[in-house]
């Protein structure tokens, strides 16, 4: 059991660990595993939210990437192709969990979801003064087909084709889920800043 | 444009707002704090970044697995008789050491091998005939005819000595051959191939007195 340690002898690139990987080399995968394992397991984690759930995520992804590596061509990326995997993994899990990854009502907005604008009401911006954890636990606090979406986009850098294709949704219903996750969040977050200033 | 039309359409903007909706933001206090704040999380979930590593046993299990499905292939082991470039030139001066260990050892066993044969020679023509080609084992059975002939008495103690010499030359020799590179191993067969030398300088002496 080697433990995941990182290898001894000299750091190989990536491009000679997938040649190497190919043939069977077990330090060229344990290399691609080192450079990519923290973006796929952040990945992971913040789709589930869950620490377990995400580790077996990951390590699916990459069993994956491992057995279809003899047919990587280099036309794009590796990172590109292993972080697709990544998220098709994920996206699989959540279909079988029975998760809703997106609404499938594109316009439907419940009093729940949009935010109540009160004339005259004290809104404090926001802008300037976002705390990154807060922001990672309102991230996690978000419905599960809003915090797809949200991770996918502002996160991740998809575009809305490519989360439509992924998702199984069109590009406006991916749109909308972004607009309600990033309202979802601002009330979130208001809300999280309005109960620090409360307390004593 | 109302705020409410204005909210209808923001979700398709993407941040390209044209005239009317531009207008719009800069004249509502609201409608501005809701694009600077939507803004501002969409910027910020970009820099969130990956902080987090999985448990190890995420990488001993893909490990595993992959081992099981041979998709890790253990490299075939390989008899390194020069050391490997990635050991850097530190072992070079190794190098020419092993080749003159190797070129001596060869030379003592081929003077050896030398004097024996021009002192078996006329013995055994005058004997018995040596095959060509014969082992050494034949030449060290010559010899000992020669010091049972010349000294009887000797026979038994040369006889034990070649065999306990053979004995240290073939575990010597199989010690090189497992570490080439040990000079510890070569230092030893030279000695046993010496030590082989000398009984056999002393038994033709002594047949010779």
């Amino acid at each position: 059991m080697t433990g995941a340690r990182k290898p001894q002898s000299e750091k190989l690139s990536e491009a000679d660990a997938i040649e190497r990987a190919k043939q069977g080399d077990a330090e060229a995968f344990e290399t691609l595993y080192h450079l990519h394992k923290r973006r796929v397991y952040s990945l992971c984690l913040r789709m589930t939210a869950n620490t377990a759930s995400a580790e077996d995520l990951t390590q699916e992804a990459f069993l994956q990437l491992f057995r279809k590596i003899g047919t990587f061509r280099g036309e794009s990326a590796f990172s590109t192709w292993l972080h697709r995997m990544a998220v098709n993994v994920v996206l699989m899990q959540l279909r079988k969990k029975g998760l809703p990854l997106v609404s499938l009502e594109e316009n439907v907005e419940t009093d729940e979801e949009s935010p109540k604008k009160e004339p005259g009401a004290d809104d404090v911006r926001l802008a300037g003064s976002i705390n990154r954890l807060q922001l990672e636990q309102a991230i996690s606090d978000l419905p599960p087909g809003y915090r797809t979406v949200f991770l996918l986009h502002d996160v991740e850098g998809y575009e809305h084709n490519e989360i439509a294709e992924m998702v199984g949704c069109s590009i406006g219903n991916s749109k909308s889920q972004l607009h309600k996750a990033r309202m979802k969040l601002r009330d979130l977050l208001k809300t999280s800043r309005a109960a620090k200033a409360t307390k004593p | 444009m109302t705020c409410e039309e204005f909210e209808r359409v923001l979700p398709e903007l993407e941040g390209d707002h044209n005239l009317e909706q531009h207008e719009h933001v800069k004249s509502c206090p609201l409608c501005f704090d809701l694009v600077s704040d939507l803004n501002a999380i969409s910027q910020e979930a970009h820099w969130i970044g990956h902080g987090q590593d999985p448990s190890p046993r995420v990488w001993n299990s893909i490990e595993n697995l992959l081992r099981q499905e041979g998709l890790i292939r253990d490299p075939q082991p390989q008899l390194v008789l020069v050391p490997p470039k990635a050991a850097g030139w530190r072992f070079a001066w190794l190098m020419p050491i092993t080749a003159a260990l190797f070129f001596g050892a060869g030379l003592i066993l081929i003077h050896q091998r030398v004097p024996v044969q021009r002192a078996s020679t006329p013995v055994v023509a005058a004997n018995q005939p040596i095959q060509p080609g014969a082992p050494a084992d034949a030449e060290e059975g010559q010899l000992l005819k020669l010091v049972a002939s010349r000294a009887p008495a000797m026979r038994t103690a040369y006889e034990s000595n070649l065999r306990a010499v053979d004995a240290y030359i073939h575990d010597a020799e199989v010690s090189v051959h497992n570490n080439p590179n040990d000079e510890n191993a070569q230092q030893y067969l030279m000695n046993a191939y010496e030590q082989r030398a000398m009984v056999y300088e002393m038994a033709m002496d002594r047949s010779i007195q």
